[in-house]
């Protein structure tokens, strides 16, 4: 067992000081902190520049990281400027940086500068889904023999649990063809009219893997996706898509290794 | 087959980084050990399984930058948790962090940060280290810091701190050798008195990089970029003077150079720890 030492009697201070140096270090008030700070022929404002300058250049590395096609489309410039603000009022939580960034593509839509480029968000919508299935690994396969055992009348208050890796996404532009084109040296024009995409984007092995959806199977999975049952699933798709075939549907599921678990809701088992 | 490799007392380590893996995978290059940042393999990516792979030929050391030691707030106990997964996973030789804090509530600024050197902040930085030694089940490396301010509080020098803290929680020290040069230049300090005030038995690491003059100012700023400059040569003699030959690491972090370059500084480094043990043994 560690010895224990007495609280610090003025934490409070420390907490105080830290606190506005968070706020100088993210592009806030510097003058509150600079008080506390030795000169030491430099100017204090500068000394806490030097932190601000290091917290915002790695933090929007970082960004451009997972955010790669997001940069291209609007140039590394723009992108330290949106990066900049974004980091301002959105500073990460985990200290793992590969998971900052979630809400940056909310961030893009809200962004006035960037009005111009309507499918900008998206695509960081399509970059933060990729980055998810890049950090997140897949678990082992449910068989659909294993759900052989339940019985027929409840069979529709299955609800599947599907890889961690997995996202879907829907867009109204080509969101999947404009984020390959700039990834290639030479950019090659896009039809943005071309019309939108409804995509599955997962883990393969060591890679990370989409694919373009129909209709019905995109609001079939995205429905499992949300730990809807198969009765409410199959009501999604069919809205989508008449003649959904909902046998082919779950053959495809478990094929494609996308479920790892099932459970029977319980609320719906036995309906009164 | 896995080869195991005794840890020899002095090896000479370099930072993994993501260009250079596939490279040391496939040559294989004579390395003490491999250096990795703790946070960058906390999620389930491919570069774990590389690095795992890699574990098979070399030690590891996790050197975390996040756990916000000197916080003036609870420590963040699911980092803690995360932290002791990859421990248990990469079973590394050494395990290391910071004198510093980097994150504030709820905001990780991704930044080393200082707090004033005081009797009250020995005591918060000193109750954290035993909370995440408790909790990692190791014992941790602190490593003294780069700084570019200092503030008006301040009471305790910097290395007495740590000496201090080394000594009150049992935790040892990761001496970076280019931080306290930086940071006597920038303060205007005697290094090698610094280095007299910590206490010999308790250094378990080195650390050298590099670092550049700030434009406009006469402050050195310590960014991992450039090769190791021959003042830091000269400090880490005295240090292997003082200290004997520990693990010793090349880090490199902003533009990153071809391999060889590291492998031709870490081969620098054993020079001078081989020519100290001669002259010891002499």
């Amino acid at each position: 067992m560690p010895k224990s030492w007495p609280m610090p009697t003025d934490m409070s201070m420390l907490l105080e000081l830290q606190m506005r140096l968070r706020r100088a270090v993210l592009g806030g008030d510097t003058a509150e902190i600079v008080a506390a700070i030795q000169g030491e022929g430099l100017d204090p404002a500068a000394r806490v520049g030097i932190y601000r300058h290091h917290a915002f250049a790695t933090l929007g590395d970082a960004l451009q990281g997972t955010f790669p096609v997001v940069c291209r489309l609007v140039d590394r410039r723009f992108f330290a400027y949106a990066a900049h603000e974004y980091l301002r009022e959105h500073p990460p939580h985990s200290r793992c940086l590969v998971e900052y960034g979630a809400d940056f593509a909310d961030f893009l839509d809200s962004f006035e500068s960037c009005k111009d480029l309507p499918y900008l968000a998206d695509v960081a919508r399509f970059e933060w889904a990729l980055n998810i299935a890049a950090t997140v690994r897949d678990a082992t396969p449910l068989q659909a023999e294993a759900l052989a055992a339940v019985p027929a009348e409840k069979a529709a208050y299955v609800a599947l649990r599907l890889q961690p890796s997995l996202s879907y996404f829907a867009s109204p532009w080509p969101i999947d063809a404009i984020w390959q084109a700039n990834k290639e040296d030479e950019v090659r024009p896009i039809e943005l009219a071309s019309g939108g995409t409804s995509l599955e984007i997962r883990r393969a092995g060591d890679a990370v893997a989409w694919c373009r959806l129909d209709p019905g199977t995109f609001a079939f999975r995205t429905a499992l996706a949300d730990g809807l049952v198969l009765a409410a699933a199959i009501a999604a798709a069919t809205l989508r898509d008449p003649t959904f075939d909902l046998a082919a549907a779950l053959r495809h599921v478990f094929a494609a290794g996308l479920a790892v678990a099932f459970v029977i809701s319980p609320e719906l088992e036995t309906p009164r | 087959m896995t080869r195991s490799r005794p840890i020899p007392r002095c090896s000479v380590g370099i930072g993994l980084r993501s260009p250079h893996v596939s490279e040391i995978a496939a040559t294989q290059p004579e390395l003490g050990f491999l250096e990795v940042h703790a946070e960058n393999y906390m999620a389930e990516t491919p570069a774990l399984d590389r690095l795992l792979e890699l574990r098979r030929d070399y030690p590891v050391s996790l050197h975390g930058v996040a756990l916000s030691l000197w916080s003036a707030e609870e420590l963040d106990r699911s980092h803690l948790v995360r932290f002791k997964a990859l421990i248990e996973r990469t079973k590394p030789m050494l395990v290391s962090e910071h004198l510093a804090w980097s994150a504030i509530g709820g905001a990780y600024l991704n930044d080393l940060l200082p707090l004033p050197y005081t009797q009250a902040s020995l005591d918060l930085f000193c109750r954290h280290v035993e909370e995440a030694q408790e909790a990692l089940g190791r014992r941790l490396l602190i490593e003294n810091p780069s700084a570019y301010l200092r503030y008006r509080h301040s009471t305790i020098p910097e290395a007495e701190f740590i000496a201090a803290v080394a000594r009150r929680t049992g935790c040892g020290i990761l001496c970076d050798v280019n931080n306290i040069h930086v940071n006597a230049w920038n303060f205007g300090f005697d290094p090698i008195a610094y280095l007299d005030t910590l206490p010999a038995g308790a250094v378990g690491e080195i650390h050298l990089a590099g670092h550049h003059a700030a434009e406009d100012v006469d402050i050195l700023i310590d960014d991992h970029g450039s090769r190791v400059a021959q003042p830091v040569w000269e400090l880490y003699a005295a240090a292997l003077r003082r200290f004997g030959p520990v693990p010793t690491l090349i880090e490199w972090d902003t533009n990153l150079p071809a391999l060889e370059v590291l492998l031709d500084e870490a081969h620098h480094a054993e020079e001078l720890a081989h020519a100290d043990r001669y002259v010891d043994a002499a």
